[in-house]
């Protein structure tokens, strides 16, 4: 039985901003917590680091002439597609496994931060101390012994669901419809499509505009490193071996070239 | 046989000093270019090694290949010999010698060498400043890094491979005139006679 891609929605609508996720990312992954900078927001750091896996974005809004926050959560979207994984030279160091999570194995990790530039969402995060990336598991261990991810499991509003993928795109929809029906006419799902569909699903109220959710518009991965990886690498290892080849062919026919009369003068 | 000195030991030191820098470069870029190549990592001190080395390597490349240049910049000037030499080089390369004009201490094809390795080094030295440094560089500019370097360092190392051949195999003498730094009075005369000229008087 091929294995079932699973996923984790989030409604948007339906966050209240507690961060219970946040820390029971911390939790079960073991990470010691770094204090950051106060900015001014309520959000717990200005951006992920590599032992903070999971951020809650306090998007600071104005609408209809009143502050709003658009909570987003912000972690690895598990592509189909993954650019990080396209980007890693490291055999084994990003694994995509066949329920679709995209997982890091630090052991292999080379620290060579390619990941880091082929992620469309900027997620994976180098460590100064251990010189290896770092990023959300969708806690892969307890997805494998049958359990729910852990910021899943401590989600309070039901903003956080986890199954399989089939049936959340149909949730995600139905919630979709309810949103609309609720008046916001501009509520959709936002999955990715240009990196072969995410496994991390979003309800958004404003679809039109996922960069409201600190979410990129169009999410692919960058041509350049699509270019690297990709055309350029036939053409390198074809030049490489045509010039190699070129030149033994070349002694073949043409031998060294020959120095006159050294004897003479 | 009488030899003339070629080489100084300054330009063979910085010769050799980037010619082994550049390999161990060249083959764990290898091993970061794909990861059917990765094995060629455990040969260079393993993956995090490798990650570790390679770019000081690459500097220490730049700084050998900067000596270079500074020396031979000027002389590696082609002039209009070298534009006839250039539109002769398929005789060059048959091992016609009638119809080439005769070359300086650098033929065109050496001198062609030079500005194409300077300028894929220099391309590399920027891009692999860019590529060190994931959590510093924006991404604006490792988006350009990620293909530029590999881009670069694709075209020095198919020149290098023609220059490998040239000196081991097409030319017999040239390596040692950049390990020894002779050459015989013969090999001058065959192979860079207007150098030959100058030097001796003849």
């Amino acid at each position: 039985m091929p294995a079932t891609t699973v996923a984790k929605l989030i409604d948007t609508s339906l966050c209240i901003g507690c961060k219970a996720c946040e820390v029971a990312c911390q939790e079960w992954n073991e990470q010691e917590f770094t204090l950051g900078v106060f900015n001014n927001t309520y959000q717990t750091l200005p951006d992920l680091a590599p032992n903070f896996w999971n951020l809650i974005k306090f998007n600071e809004q104005v609408e209809d002439g009143a502050n709003s926050w658009l909570m987003a959560k912000y972690q690895c979207m598990h592509c189909a597609d993954p650019g990080c994984l396209k980007a890693c030279p490291a055999p084994g160091a990003i694994v995509q496994l066949p329920n679709g999570i995209v997982d890091f194995r630090q052991e292999n990790c080379i620290g060579c931060g390619y990941c880091i530039t082929g992620c469309p969402f900027d997620v994976p995060r180098l460590s100064p101390t251990t010189k290896k990336v770092y990023k959300c598991s969708l806690c892969s261990d307890r997805v494998g012994a049958g359990m729910t991810p852990a910021c899943i499991r401590t989600c309070p509003t039901n903003c956080l669901t986890f199954g399989s993928r089939t049936d959340l795109v149909e949730l995600a929809a139905q919630r979709t419809e309810e949103l609309k029906a609720d008046g916001f006419q501009d509520a959709g799902v936002y999955d990715g499509p240009g990196v072969g569909g995410t496994n991390v699903l979003y309800v958004l109220k404003h679809a039109s505009a996922p960069e409201k959710y600190g979410l990129p518009k169009d999410p692919r991965i960058p041509w350049t490193v699509s270019l690297w990886k990709g055309p350029l690498k036939w053409v390198a290892n074809a030049a490489f071996l045509g010039t190699a080849v070129g030149a033994l062919l070349h002694y073949l026919k043409f031998g060294p070239k020959e120095t006159h009369d050294d004897e003479v003068h | 046989m009488k030899f003339i000195e070629r080489f100084s030991f300054a330009e063979r030191a910085s010769h050799w000093i980037s010619a082994l820098c550049f390999l161990y470069a060249a083959f764990t870029g290898l091993a970061l270019w794909s990861p059917r190549l990765f094995w060629l990592s455990g040969v260079f001190g393993g993956g995090e090694t490798v990650r570790a080395w390679h770019p000081w390597a690459g500097l220490f490349f730049a700084i050998a290949l900067g000596v270079m240049f500074r020396r031979w910049a000027k002389e590696m000037q082609l002039d209009e010999e070298d534009q006839v030499w250039l539109s002769k080089s398929a005789l060059y390369a048959q091992n016609i010698e009638e119809g080439i004009p005769e070359s300086g201490r650098f033929n065109a094809g050496q001198k062609m060498m030079f500005w194409l390795q300077s300028a894929s080094a220099f391309f590399l030295l920027l891009s692999g400043v860019v590529i060190w440094f994931p959590e510093v560089a924006p991404r604006s500019l490792r988006l350009i890094a990620v293909l530029v370097h590999p881009a670069s360092a694709a075209v020095s190392l198919v020149g290098i491979i023609v220059h490998f051949y040239m000196s081991t195999m097409a030319v017999p003498g040239s390596m040692g005139a950049m390990v020894r730094g002779k050459v015989s009075e013969g090999w001058a005369r065959s192979h860079h006679g207007k150098w030959y000229r100058e030097v001796t008087g003849r």
